[in-house]
């Protein structure tokens, strides 16, 4: 189930309705229910596979609480890891390396037989996710930072609680955990805010992000009739798109939990106003650079183990991030590319510093901010060419043909690269520019301070116009089709 | 929570009554988009059945005011495109669908040609619905999950379900004038679809790249399809089935429509005895078979005749559908 579906219209309000209808201690269960309900709409046999690894998570957590060592819980985390990890090797890697190994064998001339290995498995949905969750719980019990729950239903409901379960953000025990325990009864506060954090969300998702993707698609799909102007024009429509889906999914997500009256982590700190790329990760899908801190670069030994070790660490982490968007070579070199861009900017930082005072950058703050976001935006941009790119080939002809045919204009292109925005492609430009200032002008007020309190100062009128105006906008303004969320395929 | 209940929905009102009030000022001004007036249009007694050839080619209108003394009406278009009516289970639903019901004496065009007929050369099977024959594998059709083979309702005014769920652009388009500088187009309420390139004389460069693009796909298409041959096969058996429930319903008549000579060569080295099978199938069915392939008749992208051809065509059907079936 999509949040921008008709089928999500109805389970919404119906799961609202009986959540606050229910008396207290029927509310966790209906959530589970409601969870499960909201998976199995997808792919009723993957849910059989959520409950295996959640059943197992439990049992190993449980069993772990009541050994006193670390050496004694050592086979239940091993084991926990095992189908956590097995899961996401089976599912999303096992052909990728079956094929990768293929390749080289036979540039090795060595037989093997990638086809009768391969797996014809569909990808569950969320499974990146709920994994990564569920890791994170069980090294935190097997570490002792976190008490192990006890009851099934909790957990189970920690697991899957819908509103993050196939996009995240990922949760970690200690902060979800306390919440689930809690009794949560109706908060007008919470739940207003919530219905407004739902609305924007959906604005981001269908006015600007499967607009921009009408833009961007047509020019991923066939790079090579474009050149210069018109794949620039589409890496940035990407990039707009990509924070606005995401985004906009993470607000769906944490509005939907607020309403319940449960709070996620934050996910996006306006990541394009990053004045580095270290900054940028700092603000983008937080809970997943936060997950790759604690649980790959800190055990790697993190910046403790010297200057190259340290930057080996970045570099192995980023490879990392990028294998967990995408079995394909696409999302590696993705995350190779970001894994270089922190390694130079960490090795050029006295060098930059040098060149900023020398330049007089450092007695104005303002102009040194501008131009490390706008730098930061371009190597962020150039990045996403890898991550939306069908192919690798398609991938390095984008990159290589962006500074080329600037020449002469593209109007022989032009009809192909807009045709996804169909006949009226100039209201579609003038509301997507519109749009997405509406989306910067946004991310600057939330720079300076909190939008809901910045909004909460205007009159009751003015913020009643605007809470109709932003309905309106989605309904008159919205591109439905159901597409899915970019992060759902991973 | 009786405040947030009384607010909220205060503002769903009056977001629901704007929406509203634009949605109908948008149906008003009379287009959609290329399919919708079908849908919101009555249950028909008359049907032009095909996919775009047909839709742009044959004007209910004027074979209503040749036949419309022996056929019952409303006369109506009911064809779409290739990806969503070729001749398959989800199209003849549809048309059941559409049907007038108690229809006795209506006539139906079928527009046949090798291209609607086709089935991809990957095809995809899942296991047949019958109940203890689960061993038994199906086509799986690629317009399964159409628009036309999923609307449960087909001729209700203004039409939600449609709206809600293929109405596949921006509402507030609804508003705009859909003519652009370089192309009209409009669906008329008998549901034929008028496409024109501007200026009406033609426009050479426009056509030109029009015509070579269409040429392009249907190349592929013949590369990567397999053409419909033996009877009760494929989407064979369902034109069968198709003809055969017609008939209860009134006359039915093949019609293979003109098209540009480069689209027609493509087709011959595509499916060369395609005309001996129709003859065969028309012959079997006891119904007319009226093949104009070669007439030359001026298009619009090499594939579809014009809006000027349109009319003229459909004159010369009428006229021969009348000599045919007295």
């Amino acid at each position: 189930m999509l949040f921008n579906s008709l089928h999500f219209l109805v389970f919404f309000p119906v799961v609202l309705g009986l959540y606050f209808g229910l008396p207290a201690r029927w509310r966790a269960p209906l959530l589970l229910a409601s969870s499960y309900y909201f998976y199995l709409s997808w792919q009723p046999v993957y849910g059989l596979l959520l409950a295996g690894t959640t059943l197992l998570d439990y049992v190993s957590g449980v069993r772990m609480s009541r050994l006193a060592t670390r050496a004694q819980r050592r086979p239940w985390l091993y084991l926990s890891l095992t189908s956590n990890l097995g899961t996401l090797f089976i599912f999303k890697y096992f052909n990728f390396f079956v094929d990768a190994a293929s390749q080289l064998a036979g540039a090795l001339h060595l037989p093997l037989a990638a086809p009768t290995l391969a797996l014809a498995l569909a990808l569950p949905v969320g499974v990146s996710f709920y994994t990564f969750q569920s890791v994170a719980y069980i090294v935190d019990v097997y570490q002792g930072k976190l008490e192990a729950e006890q009851n099934l239903g909790r957990f189970a409901l920690f697991v899957a609680f819908w509103p993050q379960l196939v996009a995240g953000p990922i949760e970690r025990g200690g902060q979800m955990l306390p919440q689930l325990r809690r009794p949560h009864g109706f908060d007008y506060g919470q739940v207003a805010s919530g219905l407004r954090l739902m609305a924007w969300g959906m604005f981001k998702k269908v006015v600007i992000a499967d607009r921009l993707a009408l833009l961007a698609n047509p020019v991923f799909d066939h790079p090579r009739r474009f050149e210069g102007p018109l794949l620039l024009l589409a890496v940035l429509a990407f990039t707009g798109q990509i924070y606005a889906d995401f985004s906009g999914y993470t607000d769906l997500a944490r509005g939907a939990a607020r309403v319940l009256g449960y709070n996620l982590v934050l996910n996006f700190r306006q990541p394009y106003l990053a004045t580095s790329v270290g900054d940028f990760w700092r603000r983008w899908h937080m809970s997943l650079s936060g997950w790759f801190r604690d649980y790959v670069y800190i055990p790697l030994g993190g910046s403790r183990a010297g200057r190259f070790r340290t930057q080996l660490n970045v570099f192995i982490v980023f490879l990392l991030s990028g294998l967990w968007h995408g079995a394909s070579w696409t999302f590696i070199i993705w995350g190779a590319l970001h894994g270089t861009y922190l390694v130079a900017e960490s090795l050029t930082a006295s060098a930059r510093a040098a060149l900023g005072q020398r330049l007089g950058l450092a007695a104005r703050p303002g102009v040194q901010r501008a131009l490390g976001t706008a730098a930061t935006l371009a190597l962020v941009a150039y990045a996403w060419i890898f991550f939306r790119a069908n192919s690798l080939p398609d991938a390095f002809y984008v990159a290589s043909h962006l500074f080329r045919g600037w020449g002469h204009l593209p109007t022989a292109q032009l009809p192909a690269a807009l045709a996804g925005l169909g006949r009226h492609f100039g209201a579609e430009l003038l509301v997507a520019g519109a749009a997405v200032a509406l989306l910067a002008f946004s991310d600057y007020r939330a720079e300076r301070g909190s939008v809901a309190a910045w909004l909460a100062g205007w009159p009751a009128a003015g913020r009643w116009a605007g809470y109709a105006g932003l309905l309106l906008a989605i309904l008159y303004f919205g591109v439905f089709g159901s597409s899915q969320f970019i992060y759902f395929q991973f | 929570m009786l405040k947030l209940l009384l607010r909220l929905g205060g503002l769903l009102a009056v977001v629901g009554a704007l929406a509203g009030l634009g949605l109908a000022a948008g149906l008003r001004a009379g287009y959609v988009d290329a399919f919708y007036a079908r849908f919101a249009a009555p249950p028909a007694g008359s049907l032009v059945l095909g996919t775009s050839r047909a839709a742009q080619a044959i004007k209910p209108s004027v074979l209503a005011a040749r036949l419309g003394q022996r056929y019952e009406g409303p006369w109506l278009n009911y064809a779409f495109t290739l990806a969503e009516s070729p001749y398959g289970p989800g199209y003849l639903s549809s048309i059941q669908r559409k049907l007038a019901p108690g229809t006795r004496h209506g006539l139906f065009v079928l527009a046949v040609d090798p291209w609607s007929l086709s089935l991809p050369k990957k095809l995809q099977y899942r296991d047949a619905d019958v109940p203890r024959f689960h061993h038994f594998k199906v086509v799986v059709f690629p317009e399964e999950k159409s628009m036309v083979s999923q609307l449960a309702s087909v001729s209700q005014s203004p039409n939600l379900d449609y709206l809600a769920h293929y109405l596949h652009k921006p509402f507030y388009q609804l508003l705009l004038n859909t003519d652009t500088a370089r192309v009209i187009e409009r669906l008329h309420p008998d549901g034929w679809l008028e496409i024109a390139l501007l200026p009406p004389s033609a426009n050479p460069p426009l056509l030109r790249r029009r015509t070579t693009e269409k040429l392009a796909t249907y190349r592929a298409l013949a590369a990567s399809s397999h053409p419909a041959e033996r009877p009760l096969h494929g989407r064979m058996f369902y034109l069968w089935q198709t003809i055969e429930y017609l008939q209860q319903h009134g006359r039915v008549v093949l019609v293979r429509l003109p098209t540009g000579p480069e689209m027609t060569a493509i087709e011959s080295g595509y499916q060369p005895d395609f005309d001996q099978i129709m003859t065969r199938v028309a012959r079997t069915m006891g119904v007319p078979y009226l093949n104009y392939l070669h007439q030359p008749y001026p298009t619009n992208d090499g594939n579809h005749i014009t809006r000027g051809a349109a009319g003229q065509f459909s004159q010369r059907l009428a006229a021969d559908i009348a000599r045919l079936t007295p």
